[in-house]
């Protein structure tokens, strides 16, 4: 025992010596570098949507330090983002945050993916009073806690599939419509739920489906023997880029038919590519789209954004990039309207935002949420074996007639 | 003996004033030293099953995940109505006071302290009857269930999660929760190694030892095997539930699979730990703990994406290598250190007759 409480000791003094000199800490400004911290899904079950977080969030800090910086009591800054894999779980980012604020000095956060992971490391934000930009959180409850330090530049997750509702009821001749729904077990989803059960009551139509999707989603044919068997009008799924990828694989292996298919981040799973042919016709709600006629300095138009974005990292941006970018431009605008780094002036300033930006208008409501910017509807079309995604919703920007009833399986070539 | 006796003495002193230092000393790593004490807990409850008894469990992710869930629903439902306080969309936000706050945790980790315990002997009863893989497979689909079903009652936030009760706001040292979640792992850590300890030199913990190393003999002496690893894997439950508690209101958010029965990464961590360190000791838990948080939150980030790749690699490692964990690995080099007495006649012995 002795010599192994000797053994101990020594190991003690070695973890501890170790830790003190860990302690060196960065500075929320770092000589000409304004830094900020993010925890971001680079590996689980949203990796792919972090990756296009990051690179959203790298191609802005790029643009805006190449175009000169922030200026701040005439000074030039740059930014710099400090990055930590959260693993794709609510509990490590929590951690991780507390790390970036508490180990690495940051003083300014930008928001991880999804609305889960930002639920969890909202409560750290706002502990130790640090303004969060989030661009990939949307449930609504993000926004009714009474968060004071949280900002988000896109949409709440509610309005996501409203829309397509309607749409649904307006073709159906005003008449309410039988749903099928299938969403996965996440915050976001079961939000994008809520908004479905809003729109049904308001048009009076049925939820003849209510299905749960599991998190680890790649199955979902128990939902869609469903769909066969009743008929619903319309078939709702939310479940992220997993979601989106195997409706659209299992509903064109089972050859389900059903007169209208609305989904979430179409775009971010890049379904027309993946899937083609199968994937047309699929209706998407989305917080942006290169066609729409918004404008900045800093990444002219959102065509300009894209074909940037395009040349940079080789895809399309799907509109989780593009509100990843915008967050970067709303904390520049606050760092220069308020003139300073103190904490509660950036803050003053940020619920003072309003900008509009490549990507949209953006304005806060009291809640944190921007409330200047509508949500949209795409739907996959095809030529050839050429498909792409046009806007059908709102008619503002619509460039394409939606189109409905989706023509059975049997008919499609 | 009496020396023995005070070298420990001044080895535990010192730990604990270490441990009472900690957050003093290292201020900026109070939530990771919090994690490393119930890293710790688990490992160590895990030891009781896996180590002493050896019944691999991967279900007492269960017990943790049920205090994480009953020391939340506690303290919101104590004072304020829980469903409106979890339903999805949260149109509603209550405030506790400070008093509520404590006394609402307070009670939380209390129950879940109970209830896990109690579910534990009624599980325990119905599946320790399995011996070896059985039991294994069993007690993972446990957790797995156990996700999938709290993923789906409303009245704990279902699929939108859980936000646990925010820090009174009141309490202006930011500091202030950083270090009340850490005494209280601390001391729960500390409760638990008492524990452990006292089971350690009593005859309890030999019948869990006569269980592992053959259960029909153990029974055939007359040992009531049933009644012993029920009361086990109850003992297990009982800290496993307060770890839970304790995690729920540091982490601030609740997820069903995720954060609560978050069988591949707690689940899986607590068995790594305790095999790292070395199963059936009383330390090897500890260091196996202690190692493997310095491991993750020191590279980790280093190899940003590779992480579970590192992982793998030091599984293997530790399986090939130290099968038997560090503190057997140390047992097997100096085992005159261990208090174990090697004569050299009978090792020859041994050797020739083989």
């Amino acid at each position: 025992m002795n010599k192994i409480a000797k053994l101990f000791v020594t190991f003690i003094s070695a973890i501890t010596l170790a830790l003190v000199s860990f302690t060196s800490s960065f500075a929320k400004v770092e000589g000409e570098y304004i830094v900020l911290g993010s925890a971001i899904s680079l590996t689980g079950k949203y990796s792919s949507n972090g990756v296009h977080t990051q690179n959203g969030y790298n191609m802005a800090v790029e643009r805006i330090n190449k175009m000169g910086g922030v200026e701040v009591q005439g000074k030039k800054y740059k930014f710099e983002i400090i990055y930590y894999d959260d693993e794709s779980n609510p509990k490590r980012a929590a951690q991780l945050a507390e790390r970036l604020i508490k180990q690495d000095g940051v003083h300014y956060m930008l928001g991880p993916y999804s609305s889960g992971l930002t639920k969890a490391i909202a409560p750290v934000t706002e502990k130790y009073k640090i303004p969060m930009v989030e661009a990939n959180g949307a449930s609504r409850s993000l926004f009714t806690k009474g968060y004071k330090y949280l900002f988000a530049v896109l949409s709440p997750a509610n309005q996501y599939l409203e829309v397509a509702i309607d749409l649904a009821v307006e073709k159906n001749g005003g008449k309410g419509v039988k749903i099928a729904q299938a969403f996965e077990q996440d915050a976001f989803s079961q939000d994008v739920r809520l908004g479905i059960l809003d729109a049904a009551k308001r048009t009076g139509s049925e939820i003849i489906i209510d299905d749960k999707l599991p998190k680890e989603l790649n199955d979902m044919a128990a939902t869609l023997a469903k769909v066969k068997a009743v008929k619903p009008d319309v078939l709702v799924v939310s479940g992220h880029t997993k979601g989106a990828l195997t409706a659209i694989r299992q509903i064109s292996e089972m050859k389900v038919d059903v007169p209208m298919l609305a989904m979430t981040h179409c775009d971010a799973a890049k379904l027309s590519k993946q899937h083609g042919k199968k994937s047309e016709f699929a209706l998407c709600a989305s917080q942006w789209h290169k066609n729409l006629s918004y404008k900045d300095k800093f990444f002219g138009s959102g065509k300009k954004y894209a074909k940037d974005f395009q040349k940079e990292f080789g895809y399309d941006p799907p509109y989780q990039s593009a509100e990843s970018s915008a967050a970067l431009l709303v904390f520049k605008d606050a760092f220069e309207r308020a003139n300073s780094f103190d904490r509660d002036a950036v803050r003053d300033a940020l619920v003072d935002t309003e900008m509009q930006t490549f990507y949209g208008n953006i304005k806060f409501g009291p809640g944190g949420q921007n409330v200047a910017k509508p949500m949209i509807l795409f739907q996959v079309r095809c030529k050839g074996d050429d498909c792409e995604n046009r806007v059908v919703a709102p008619t503002k920007w619509a460039s394409d007639k939606f189109y409905h009833p989706i023509p059975k399986w049997s008919e499609r070539s | 003996m009496e020396k023995v006796k005070q070298k420990d003495l001044i080895l535990y002193s010192g730990l604990i004033i270490l441990g009472l230092a900690a957050p003093y000393l290292f201020s900026a790593f109070k939530v990771q030293l919090t994690y490393l004490c119930v890293l710790i807990v688990l490992a160590m409850t895990w030891n009781l099953q896996g180590g002493e008894m050896g019944y691999n469990t991967f279900g007492n992710i269960l017990f943790y995940g049920l205090g994480m869930y009953l020391t939340a629903s506690v303290q919101v439902g104590m004072f304020f109505p829980l469903a409106e306080w979890t339903e999805s969309g949260g149109e509603k936000t209550f405030v506790h006071t400070t008093a509520q706050y404590f006394q609402g945790i307070g009670v939380g980790l209390l129950v879940a302290a109970i209830i896990p315990t109690i579910i534990a002997g009624a599980i325990g009863y119905a599946i320790l009857g399995l011996r070896g893989h059985y039991f294994a497979i069993c007690t993972l689909g446990l957790g797995i269930a156990a996700g999938e079903i709290a993923g789906g009652i409303e009245i704990i936030g279902a699929g939108q999660g859980f936000t646990t009760p925010p820090f009174p706001a009141e309490i202006v040292d930011t500091e202030a929760r950083g270090k009340f979640f850490y005494f209280l792992s601390f001391a729960l850590l500390v409760g638990t190694f008492i524990f452990v300890k006292y089971i350690y030199g009593s005859r309890f913990r030999l019948i869990l030892n006569a269980i592992r190393d053959n259960e029909d003999k153990a029974e055939a002496m007359g040992i009531q095997t049933m009644k012993y690893k029920i009361v086990g894997w109850m003992c297990s439950a009982f800290f496993c539930g307060l770890a839970g508690g304790i995690m729920g209101g540091l982490i601030g958010y609740i997820d069903s699979t995720d954060v609560a029965f978050d069988g591949r990464e707690m689940g899986v961590f607590m068995v790594l730990m305790a095999i790292l360190g070395g199963k059936g000791t009383l330390w090897g838990p500890v260091i196996g703990a202690t190692l493997f948080h310095f491991f993750k939150e020191g590279l980790w980030t280093l190899i940003l994406g590779w992480q579970y790749v590192a992982l793998g690699v030091l599984i293997v490692v530790i399986v090939v290598y130290f099968p038997e964990g560090l503190m057997g690995w140390l047992r097997e080099k100096y085992p005159e250190r261990f208090g174990e007495v090697i004569d050299e006649k009978d090792r020859k012995a041994q050797v020739e007759l083989k």
